[in-house]
Order: structure tokens, then C-alpha cells, then sequence
């Protein structure tokens, strides 16, 4: 991984544009807002970009630069429509795409070891497998593995310097 | 700077040049001109490239040869691609002689070019083509030996134009091998001299490591690559050198070997306000060439370079792209050397960049054509831009204090950078020269409305992209303004309609942030806390006890003081509202009842349940009632408040916390609203509360009246049983879904002295019912025997003695039978003025019966009427089955010509079912009567018995026959109660006598009508011994098959049973007809006829008989009917009176003999 990438933020959100977790790496408080609102204007621009890709039949998971706004934010899809969205501290160099994949691939996972979490369904009817609001309930601050598996790999990445 | 074009040189004679004809000939060439479609095969690139129009420079030799030459490199392009010499000469031996000297000369010097291609045209008339072409071509043409003598190589440089002064310009097939030449002299020689210089800058570049290598050099000898490229339209393959340039610089730069540039950034007075793309704002190529360029120089020159490429290319949404990544890059990186640059340079030049980048695209797109999602990405990005420069407008107010420093203002501070918000110190002394951000810095209002403006305009971009959540966060950026602007209206309105959009996805973060605004605001413009208040209030408390609610909100400790000070001042408002409000599914406080087994309230009407109320919030809420419904198995209602209960088990329906006049509801039931967001829930499977019966409260119940008589208005008889309590004052209201009507007004008390009951219109009341009492009250309904059951749903409000505050109600669901248990069926018999009615009573449930009595009585004594009852008196009780339904026959005899009053028919029966329960209740009484101890086990005790005669019907039969009850199936348990009930099994086996067993009877009266009958016919055939004399009365002699038997038909008619209104009438016309049965007889005489009917004569008539066969034969039948009675008047049709005739021989047989005698055979023998 490219030493001078530097992770801000990292975002998921589901199928459903629910925000999954949002979480912020060492970055000033009144800056939270910031990122959430990243995260939610960027469902904007994935939406543009899924377009596009139906249009071009692309399978791609990953959508590529979404927008510049004194940090860089990238987008990446999973094939179940999980979108997970990174804000990357803008740099004067070129960003290779193969890091960028590579820190969503990491997210990817942690995300689906999270949510194979079989204690997520406890208390969910069977009939009910599918919500989505398993989903969605990974990111909840009941389930601390997530946030911990986020988090070292923002660690990883070089967001704790 | 404008690319460099294609030029070709020409070259003539000069005489020729100064002709006319060389004139025209020139301008046709011209008109030829641009060249199309030409198709470029390079050997280092895999696809053709085609270019499909090229401007070309026509110049004579002699004007390029003046221009002078640099050492820089240039464009290939600079010098000529191609040279033409062009021929006029029809003759071969003028050729020969002078021409072919001058070609060679020529030829010479353009061989000796490189990467120049050379063409020779001859000119020729059509007319010379002509005359030549009529003759034998004897002799080689000019053009012929003109290839001869140049054609050295393979390649054909030699082309005819066959030119016409007056032929057509535009023809394109005289032109087209003239073309075709140039295209391919022009694409050989660019080929050629293409691969040269990309063979220099590939040798350039191998030597990057090399000590004395200068970027800058390198990046002047591609550029010249990218120049040609664009010289020939190709600007794909420019673009991508300068991006091969760009990746380069990059590689560069992370190699730390910048010494050929000057410093990061150079700032001359304009640069923060000069237009961004263009690439002549500066001298940059004399720059790179000195060495002195700075990277920001550097870079603006590449980026500028790049878009007017891709202006080109119509690529605007990329350049708009390529434009922001690049300044918020770039601005980054000037950060770090912020304090030598000018005040606000970096804001400055970011926003005017910004905006001219915007400018540039949109002069660039027009004449595009874009499709719809081009257009969309375009305002996208351009919205991108104006944001961007916004932005900066952030930065500068925080830092002169136009704007506060906090979000969202602060947001568009670099993450990691300064936050004091002041002007950062600089050693610069220029100063920025953007006037709008100059005029800005200075005053407020002017940086206001330019701040605004641009907001705006960023809206409208997004919002014609498509960008519905960029253009939220924008107009959340304009009420923050308002908000420090103190336009604090404005604000909340935009901050109490923004949640509403975050809402609906949960993104609960940043509409708590949207809602905490608005509650802030709200309070500093010290606008009433009313209701529009509370419900902010509880959409932020609703948000911020979710997940991310909290995340925006300051710290800890700040928000849970906040959030109790809110919570207070709820309650407080809440008490001064002035209307109840209500608002569901708040998340905040949850009801759950986490055991469903209610208990009962030991000595009081009503159940306990356990409720769970959990707040989410991190402080008390004050509550004031709590409300539980609950819904029942027929859509009963409950509501637990802790009063009456009805035992059964219900789901939990929705639940209540109240506050003041502020009501929390929460649904839970399984049939829940078709909104989506309750669909996951409704899934849920439903929490079931079980109220156990309470056998001491109070209890009403519904049953038939035990006497019921058909034809008057139905009733049923409320049986209200008061329990433990004395109750002071109960009302009791019946109504029934199916439609059914009770008249509550006619109710009436049944066998009770008691006169508290009250009738009202929807309800009775009932006062000062002591307690263990059951107050019996009849209601009258409309009819329901459409019915064969009907629920009533039983409302009851009552007060108790002891507690005499408290009103507690009660719901009840009951159902009633309104079908009779018994089916009844008449016949009626008339023999003469005597009448037999048999009714069949069958049960119409599987049911058995018990029928005590059945008695038809006359409505009136002075009637006439002597009824008589054919009755077994052994037996006292009968049981009717479905199988084996029951006849009771009743003799009427009566007076003639009465109008008759319908008789009754009292039947009192009841269903087994009821009489076995009353018979084990009362021996489970008796035998409990003697142990106090075992009283609570009656319910069980009798429980246990019914369900054992349910499963096993056994017995019924004995009991029906002896009144000995043996219980099937028990078995024997230990223990008092083991005991009780073997001791029961024992008692209800032996009856002790064979009295009749207790209980109560039901009564059902019938109302029967006497039957009508005009004529009733008795006719008789009789057997005569002696046929002259009718009367004799002798025995008679026998009688043998085939003898004549003389017989009488005699038919009586009575008319007692005539319709009162018809007795006048004497006689009646009526018609016998003899049955034939001709098996059994021949009927000789008068078969049928006709005859006058009269009360009490009797109609003789005589016919023959023969037996056909011995035997005891019945007589025939004689049907006998009455003809009808011409109708009287016009219109009215003949009237038949009824009739009944009956067989007076019906039962009479006939003893047949064989015949006996003789009979002779006469055989013949045979002989003669």
C-alpha cells in the first residue's frame, strides 16, 4: 500500500442508502459533520456512476474518484449494493487506483465478516433473513467488531500517523 | 498560440506562375482544400488513425525557403510536408528539351530534404488528351516519360490533372487522383518525420537518469510531438503525450530533482486572477526554455495545455474534472508555503480559477452536442467548481470574520490545517488582485451577497444535475448564514423542513444536526414554545437516541445536560398546551410487556399485567399514565388500565405513555398501518398477554330465554352477575355487529323484585346491586333468525361500593344461539269433523333432546275445540335425536264453521348437553357442600367430568334410558381431588332415585293454525253380498277369481272444516275416479263421474269387480276432487276448493278364492 495515502473517513451505506457506519480517523470534531455529509452527497454521484456503469454494462465494484472536495472521495459497490465510500486527504500526486482498490477491498471484507455475524439475526424473525435491516444494524455501536475491523484498517492505511 | 498547419510548397516554371492559367488552376487547387478522411498507418501504433479533415498551408517554395530556422525544436509540421512541381507541357519534345532540365533541377534539391515528400503534377487539357488519345499511341506521353525519368522508387510521384478552363471545379473525379497523392505524400512524410523525433524523445528520456538531463528540455522536445499531433487533428494522440509529459513530471517531482525549475511558485500581481485555462497568459514555452518556470507555472501551462485539447475534443465535462481535482490538489500544496504568498492568494486564485474554468467549458460547449446525461454530469461538475470556489469564500470569512468559525463555515478548512480561523502572517508583500474577493474582504454586505450569489448558483447547478443532496447541503449552508446573519426566520424554516429530507433513510445524524439548528434557533428568536415546538423536540429526541444521532452533537457531557434541559422544558410545555397532542412510534421510550401472564387482582375486579417502559433518553422523562390495549381473539378491544379485565388472551396492540397533554403512542399488533416502514415490524410475531379468569368479578352473560314463543319479538336475557362487589351503578349496552337491533329501552327485569333498572335508549342501568347476586334482564331485538348464532358485543361501565372513584369497564364479546334447537314438522289428518295433527319434532344440531311435555292448548277455552293427546304415560321424558326425531299426534275435535284462533303448541325440552352439565354441577355441589376445603377445585372438578363425556359418547344411550351417568375415561388420581371425583363417578352412576333430574327446562311456543278444508271426502267401496239388496247385512259368500263381484262406492261429504267464510256454500260439483289396478281387477260400471257434493250426504254409486287372481286383494283406491267453481265475475279465475278425500276401506282386504270346477281336455289321438 502507498505510504502517502491517508485515510479521513470511511462510510458505508446500504443498498437502501441507509448509512450503515460512518466512521472518522483522527480527525477534529466540528470536522464530523463534514463527512457526513460526504457520505451523504456521494450517494448522489454513485447514483450517477451506477448509471453509467448499467449503461456500459460494467461489473466494476469499484466507482473511482467521485468528486474532489479538499479531501478526494472514492466510491466502491459490492455486488450485494453495499456502498462503501472513502475520504482520502488530497494529495498533489497521482493516486494510483490499485491502492484505492486495495483499501476497499480490506472494507469489503471486514464489512462482510461483520455481517456474518449469526447473532445480528438473534432477536429477527426467520421470515425476516433478508431485511435489510441486518444490515444495516452491523454498523449499530452494539456490534463493536465492525468498528474495530474499520479501524485498524484506517490504522493500516496510515491514518493514525 | 495556434497549431502549426500542414504546409505544402510548389514549384513551377515562373513564367508559368505568372499565367493566368496558373491563376485559376491555383484557386481550384485551394477549393480542393481542406483534406478529408485521411488515414494515418503508423508502425508504432496498432490502430489507423484517421483524420477526417486537415487544413493545408499552400505556399509557393520560394516564400517557405525565407522563413528562418530555430535550434528549438519545433512542430514537425514547421516545415513542408510535401513539395509539388507542377508541369504544363503537351509536347515530348519541348519535354525533353527544356522541361525535363527544370524538373531535375528541382528534383534535386527536394530529394535532399528529409522527411519531405515531392509530387510532380502535369497539367494537361482535355483536348490534348483528346487528339492524343485518337491516334495510336505511337509515341509515349509526356506523362509517361515524365515517370520514366523520376520514378526512381516503387512509388508513384508523378499525377496528371486533366484541367479544363471551363470545366467544373467541384468535379470530383478529375481531382480525385490528384488528391489521393497529396493525402499520401502528406501522411508518408509525417510518418517519417514523426517516428524521427519520437526516436529522439525516446532516446531523450533512456537518459533521465544521465547527470545534465533537464526536464525542461525533454518536456520542449515531446511537447513538439503533442504539437504536430494537434497540427494534424490528432488529439487523442496529443492528449495522451501530454499525460505521458504529466506522469513524467510526477515521477519526476517524487524523485526530488526539480533543480530546473524555479521555485514552487513565482506570484506575479494578476496570477490569482487570471483565467486559468489559458495557456498564453504568460510566456510559458520561453520560460521552460530558460529553466526558470515555477511548478505552479508549470503545471498551469500543462493543465491549460490539456484542456484546450480536450476543448477540442468537446470534452468539457473532463476538463471541468481535470480543473477541480487539479485546484483542490494544487491549493493544497500552496498551503505549505502560504506565508511567502500573498493574503488570501490561494483563496483567490482557487476561486477566480474556479469560476473562469466554469466560463471557458461553457464557451467550449456551445455548439455540442451533449446527450441528457452529459448535460447532467456537466452542470454536476460545474456545480463541482462554483462549490469550490465557494469554499473559499468560507476560508476568507472565517479569517476577516465575516463568518463564524464553526461548521458548517469551518468545513472548508483542509482537514489537518490551521483552524485559528485569523489571517495567516506573510511575508509577502503583493497583494491579491481578484476585485470581487478584494470588494468582498472589505465589506460585509458585498461578501455576503457574493456568498450567497454563489451558493445559489451552485444550488441551480446541482439541481439541474440531478444532485439532490448536494443541493440540500448547500441550502443547509445558506441557513447557517441566515442563522449568523440573524435572519433567524428564515433559518428555521430552512432548518425545520431540511430533516425531512434526511429522515426517511435514517440518516439520523444529520437531521438530529438539522433539528438541533432548529431548536436553537427557535430559542434564541424566543418564539413561543408551542406546538410546532413540541414536535421539533421529539423529532430531535426521536433522532438523537438513534444510532448516529448523536455523533454531531458537541461533547458528552454538553448534550445529556441539553437534552434534559429540553426534556424539562417538554414537560413544561406540554402542561400549558392548549389541544392534546399526539405522536407515534417515538423511539425514544419503548413499552414491552416481557411477560404475558397477567395476574389477578386478589380482592378487586381486574387484572395486573407487568409493563416494561424503557427510555432510551439519558435522563428522567416524566410520565403521567401509562396505557396498554390490547386486542382479543373477536377484535376485542381491551384497555389496560387497570380495571376489568376479560379473561382470554390477547395480543398487545398499541401502547400509551402520556405527559401532560402530550400522548406517545406505539402500535404493535399484526395489523398495522400499509406504510412500508412498519412492515418489517409487523412481522414481529405478536406479544400475547393471557388474562387469567377472575371467577369473583363481575360477569355478564347471554343465553335464550328459557321461554320462547314463536311470532312475538325476539329476547334475550342478560344475566348479569355481580360477584364480589356490590356494585353501585353498572350500565350494560348490547349491540351486535351483524346489524342485529336491541331495544334497550324495553328491557325488563326478570323474576327480581329489584325496580333499579333504568332503560335508556342505548343503554339500562342497573343500581345498587348487592354483591354474589345475578340480576336476570330481558332485552327485546329485531329479528335475527337469519342468524343461526349472533355475537353481541357487551359494553359495561360500572362503580363498585368500595371503591366508588374508580370507573371501570368492561368489554365482552358473547355469542348467542338464536337457532331453535328443534325442527318441527305437521301433518294434518281430517276423518270427518274430527282432526289428527301429528307433529315431528327432530333436534337440528347433532344434538339429542330432552322433550318433558308437548301440549297444544287452544288460545281460548270457549273455543269448542276438545283437543286430545295420544301420550305413552310411562315414560316422562323423551329424547328426540337427529336420527330419531319424535311424533306426537294430537285429536281435534271442533264445532263447525268457527273462525278458529290458532292453537299453541308448548314444548319443553332441553339440549342433553345442558341437562348433563346441570346434573354433574349439582352432584359436584352435594358432594362439595360437605368440604369447605374442595370448594376451589368446583371449576376444575366439573371441568373435568364435562370434557371426559365429550370425548367418549358412550354413555349416552344408558343414560338416556336410566339416568345412570358413567363417566367414561377417568383415571384415578390421588388426593382430595382424586378422591372428590372418584366419589362423583360413584354418585352419578347411582342416581339416587328415579326422580327426574334438576335442572332448568326451556319452554317453546308454537303457534299452530287450525287447518282448512272445503270438502273433506270419505269414500268407501264395499263388497256386496247380494247386489239387490244393498243393505243386507249379510256375510258374505265367498268370493273366486273372475266372478263378477258386485260393489258399492259410497262417498261421504263433510264440509265442518270449511273456511268460516265459506260456509254458506252448500253443494259442490266434484268428480270420483276409480283406480285402476289391473293387476288385481277389472273395474266394469261407472268408473268416473261426476256428482253434487252436500255436507253430511253421502254420494252410492255402484260398480263390478272381477278378481284377476286369488289372493287377499285391496280394494281400489277411488280418488275423488272437486271441480272448480266458475269464478265469479270477469277477471276472477275458477276457484278449486280444496279437498281431502280418505279410503274408509283403506285398510280392507278382500279374501279371493281360486276358482274351482272342472275343465276338460280333449286330446286327439291320431287315429282315424
Amino acid at each position: 500500500m502507498a505510504p502517502q495515502l491517508r485515510l479521513n473517513a470511511v462510510a458505508f451505506v446500504s443498498p437502501q442508502n441507509h448509512p450503515i457506519l460512518i466512521r472518522t480517523f483522527e480527525q477534529p470534531r466540528q470536522d464530523e459533520l463534514k463527512y457526513h455529509y460526504i457520505a451523504h452527497t456521494s450517494l448522489d454521484v454513485i447514483d450517477e456512476r451506477i448509471q453509467a456503469a448499467t449503461a456500459s454494462k460494467s461489473t466494476d465494484c469499484y466507482l473511482g474518484l467521485l468528486y474532489v472536495e479538499d479531501v478526494a472521495v472514492y466510491g466502491y459497490m459490492t455486488p450485494l449494493k453495499v456502498k462503501i465510500i472513502i475520504a482520502l486527504e488530497l494529495s498533489d500526486s497521482i493516486v494510483r487506483d490499485a491502492d484505492v482498490v486495495a483499501i476497499f477491498k480490506a472494507l469489503h471484507t471486514a464489512y462482510r465478516r461483520s455481517v456474518a455475524n449469526p447473532f445480528l439475526r438473534l432477536n429477527v424473525p426467520t421470515e425476516n433473513v433478508t431485511d435489510h435491516s441486518i444490515l444495516v444494524s452491523a454498523g449499530n455501536s452494539r456490534w463493536q467488531a465492525f468498528r474495530k475491523r474499520v479501524d485498524e484498517i484506517g490504522r493500516a492505511v496510515g491514518g493514525f500517523q | 498560440m495556434t497549431a502549426q498547419r500542414v504546409t505544402i510548397t510548389y514549384s513551377a516554371p515562373p513564367a508559368f506562375l505568372a499565367t493566368d492559367h496558373w491563376k485559376q488552376v491555383y484557386a481550384a487547387l485551394l477549393s480542393q482544400l481542406p483534406l478529408r478522411n485521411l488515414h494515418w498507418k503508423s508502425a508504432t501504433r496498432p490502430n489507423i488513425r484517421t483524420i477526417q479533415e486537415l487544413d493545408v498551408n499552400l505556399v509557393s517554395a520560394e516564400a517557405k525557403q525565407t522563413e528562418h530556422t530555430s535550434q528549438i525544436p519545433q512542430t514537425v509540421l514547421e516545415k513542408p510536408l510535401l513539395s509539388a512541381y507542377i508541369v504544363v507541357c503537351d509536347d515530348t519534345e519541348t519535354y525533353r528539351n527544356t522541361v525535363k532540365k527544370q524538373i531535375k533541377e528541382w528534383h534535386s534539391t527536394v530529394t535532399q530534404r528529409k522527411n519531405m515528400e515531392w509530387l510532380i503534377i502535369h497539367i494537361v487539357r482535355p483536348d490534348a488528351i483528346a487528339t492524343s488519345g485518337r491516334m495510336f499511341q505511337m509515341k509515349a506521353s509526356v506523362l509517361d516519360k515524365i515517370k520514366a525519368d523520376f520514378n526512381v522508387e516503387k512509388r508513384d510521384r508523378c499525377v496528371e490533372l486533366v484541367w479544363a478552363y471551363d470545366s467544373d471545379y467541384e468535379n470530383p473525379t478529375a481531382w480525385a487522383d490528384l488528391i489521393g497523392k497529396l493525402k499520401d505524400g502528406i501522411l508518408c512524410a509525417f510518418d517519417a518525420a514523426v517516428a524521427q523525433r519520437e526516436e529522439e524523445v525516446k532516446r531523450s528520456e533512456g537518459q533521465r537518469q544521465m547527470p545534465g538531463w533537464n526536464f525542461c528540455t525533454f518536456f520542449i522536445l515531446k511537447e513538439s510531438l503533442a504539437n504536430s499531433y494537434e497540427g494534424m487533428n490528432l488529439y487523442e494522440d496529443a492528449l495522451d503525450t501530454y499525460n505521458e509529459l504529466e506522469i513524467l513530471f510526477f515521477q519526476v517531482l517524487r524523485e526530488k530533482n526539480l533543480s530546473w525549475f524555479g521555485t514552487l511558485i513565482n506570484p506575479a500581481p494578476k496570477d490569482d486572477s487570471l483565467p486559468l485555462l489559458s495557456h498564453s497568459k504568460k510566456p510559458y514555452r520561453d520560460l521552460i526554455l530558460a529553466n526558470t518556470i515555477s511548478v505552479f507555472d508549470f503545471r498551469t501551462y500543462l493543465l491549460a495545455r490539456q484542456c484546450s485539447i480536450l476543448g477540442y475534443l468537446g470534452h468539457v465535462v473532463e476538463i471541468a474534472r481535470k480543473a477541480v481535482a487539479f485546484l483542490s490538489a494544487f491549493g493544497r500544496r500552496l498551503r505549505d508555503i502560504e506565508e511567502i504568498l500573498p493574503t488570501h492568494f490561494i483563496e483567490s486564485w482557487t476561486y477566480s480559477s474556479a469560476l473562469s474554468v466554469v466560463e471557458q467549458c461553457d464557451a467550449w460547449a456551445t455548439g455540442l452536442e451533449m446527450n441528457k446525461a452529459t448535460i447532467a454530469s456537466f452542470n454536476a461538475v460545474k456545480g463541482e467548481l462554483v462549490e469550490l470556489a465557494r469554499h473559499q469564500l468560507d476560508i476568507i470569512g472565517i479569517s476577516v470574520g465575516h463568518l463564524p468559525n464553526r461548521p458548517p463555515f469551518s468545513m472548508a478548512f483542509p482537514s489537518n490545517s490551521r483552524r485559528d480561523g485569523g489571517t495567516p502572517a506573510t511575508s509577502s508583500t503583493q497583494r491579491i488582485s481578484k476585485s470581487e474577493i478584494l470588494m468582498a474582504l472589505e465589506d460585509k454586505n458585498a461578501f455576503y451577497k457574493v456568498y450567497i450569489g454563489i451558493t445559489n448558483r451552485a444550488i441551480e447547478l446541482y439541481a439541474t444535475a440531478g444532485r439532490r443532496k448536494f443541493a440540500l447541503k448547500m441550502h443547509g449552508d445558506l441557513a447557517a448564514l441566515d442563522v449568523h446573519r440573524g435572519r433567524l426566520s428564515e433559518a428555521l424554516q430552512t432548518f425545520t423542513s431540511l430533516p425531512a429530507h434526511y429522515a426517511p433513510h435514517g440518516w439520523t445524524s444529520l437531521e438530529s444536526y438539522m433539528l438541533f439548528q432548529a431548536l436553537g434557533i427557535h430559542t434564541a428568536a424566543e418564539k413561543p414554545r408551542d406546538r410546532e415546538w413540541i414536535f421539533i423536540l421529539l423529532d430531535f429526541l426521536k433522532a438523537y437516541v438513534q444510532d448516529l444521532g448523536k455523533e454531531l452533537l458537541m461533547n458528552t457531557e454538553d448534550h445529556i445536560e441539553y437534552v434534559t434541559s429540553l426534556v424539562q422544558a417538554l414537560h413544561e410545555a406540554t402542561q400549558e398546551a392548549e389541544s392534546d397532542l399526539s405522536h407515534h412510534d417515538h423511539p425514544a421510550i419503548s413499552v414491552s410487556v416481557p411477560n404475558g401472564q397477567a395476574r389477578t387482582a386478589d380482592n378487586r375486579d381486574g387484572a395486573l399485567l407487568e409493563v416494561q417502559v424503557t427510555n432510551a433518553l439519558p435522563c428522567d422523562v416524566p410520565a403521567d399514565e401509562v396505557i396498554i390495549n390490547l386486542t382479543g381473539r373477536d377484535g376485542a378491544k381491551l384497555t389496560f388500565l387497570e380495571n376489568s379485565a376479560t379473561p382470554g388472551i390477547y395480543s398487545l396492540h398499541s401502547s400509551q405513555v402520556r405527559m401532560s397533554r402530550l400522548s406517545l403512542h406505539w402500535l404493535h399488533s399484526s395489523t398495522p398501518p400499509p406504510s412500508s416502514s412498519s412492515a418489517s415490524r409487523s412481522k414481529k410475531p405478536p406479544t400475547l398477554v393471557s388474562i387469567p379468569r377472575d371467577i369473583r368479578a363481575l360477569d355478564v352473560r347471554l343465553r335464550q330465554p328459557r321461554r320462547m314463543e314463536l311470532g312475538t319479538p325476539a329476547r334475550i336475557v342478560v344475566a348479569f352477575n355481580t360477584g364480589r362487589n356490590h356494585v353501585t351503578r353498572a350500565s350494560v349496552k348490547l349491540s351486535a355487529p351483524s346489524g342485529v337491533e336491541f331495544r334497550h329501552n324495553e328491557a325488563t327485569l326478570i323474576d327480581s323484585d329489584n325496580d333499579a333498572l333504568e332503560a335508556g335508549e342505548d343503554t339500562f342501568v342497573l343500581s345498587d346491586v348487592e354483591a354474589d347476586k345475578t340480576v336476570y334482564v330481558s332485552v327485546p331485538h329485531s329479528d335475527a333468525s337469519a342468524f343461526h348464532a349472533m355475537r353481541v358485543n357487551i359494553t359495561v361501565e360500572y362503580t363498585t361500593l368500595v371503591e366508588p372513584d374508580v370507573n371501570r369497564s368492561l368489554t365482552l364479546v358473547r355469542v348467542v344461539l338464536t337457532s331453535l334447537p328443534l325442527a318441527i314438522n305437521v301433518e294434518d289428518f281430517f276423518r270427518g269433523t274430527r282432526l289428527f295433527t301429528r307433529f315431528t319434532l327432530s333436534s337440528t344440531s347433532h344434538q339429542h333432546i330432552r322433550l318433558k311435555s308437548t301440549e297444544l292448548r287452544a288460545t281460548r277455552d270457549d273455543d269448542g275445540l276438545k283437543i286430545a293427546k295420544a301420550m305413552p304415560r310411562s315414560r316422562t321424558v323423551t329424547t328426540i335425536t337427529p336420527e330419531q326425531p319424535g311424533k306426537f299426534l294430537f285429536q281435534l275435535d271442533s264445532a263447525r264453521g268457527q273462525d278458529r284462533e290458532p292453537l299453541k303448541l308448548h314444548i319443553i325440552y332441553r339440549v342433553l348437553r345442558e341437562e348433563v352439565e346441570s346434573v354433574i354441577e349439582s352432584a359436584v355441589d352435594s358432594s362439595l357442600s360437605e368440604s369447605v376445603s374442595l370448594q376451589q377445585y368446583r371449576a376444575e372438578l366439573i371441568d373435568t367430568l364435562v370434557q371426559a363425556l365429550e370425548k367418549d359418547a358412550s354413555w349416552v344411550n344408558r343414560y338416556e334410558a336410566t339416568g345412570e351417568l358413567i363417566v367414561p375415561g377417568i383415571p384415578v388420581q390421588d388426593g382430595e381431588v382424586g378422591e372428590a371425583l372418584a366419589h362423583l363417578i360413584e354418585t352419578l352412576a347411582n342416581p339416587s332415585s328415579n326422580q327426574e333430574p334438576s335442572g332448568e327446562w326451556r319452554e317453546i311456543i308454537i303457534p299452530v293454525d287450525v287447518p282448512q278444508m272445503h270438502i273433506v271426502a270419505a269414500a268407501r267401496l264395499r263388497v256386496l253380498s247380494n247386489p239387490f239388496n244393498p243393505d243386507a247385512v249379510e256375510s258374505l259368500p265367498p268370493l273366486f277369481a273372475g266372478q263378477p263381484i258386485s260393489a258399492l262406492l259410497t262417498i261421504k261429504a263433510s264440509f265442518h272444516w270449511a273456511p268460516a267464510e265459506d260456509v254458506e256454500k252448500r253443494s259442490y260439483r266434484m268428480r270420483y275416479d276409480i283406480e285402476e289396478r289391473t293387476k288385481d281387477w277389472l273395474v266394469s260400471g261407472q268408473k268416473t263421474g261426476e256428482f253434487i257434493a252436500e255436507d253430511d250426504r253421502t254420494f252410492t254409486t255402484s260398480v263390478t269387480l272381477i278378481a284377476l287372481h286369488h289372493g287377499h286383494l285391496i280394494l281400489p283406491k277411488v280418488s275423488v276432487a272437486a271441480l272448480p267453481i266458475p269464478g265469479e265475475g270477469r277477471m276472477k279465475a275458477p276457484l278449486i276448493p280444496s279437498c281431502e278425500t280418505y279410503q274408509a276401506h283403506g285398510a280392507e282386504a278382500i279374501l279371493v278364492l281360486p276358482r274351482g270346477g272342472r275343465s276338460t281336455f280333449v286330446v286327439n289321438m291320431g287315429g282315424e
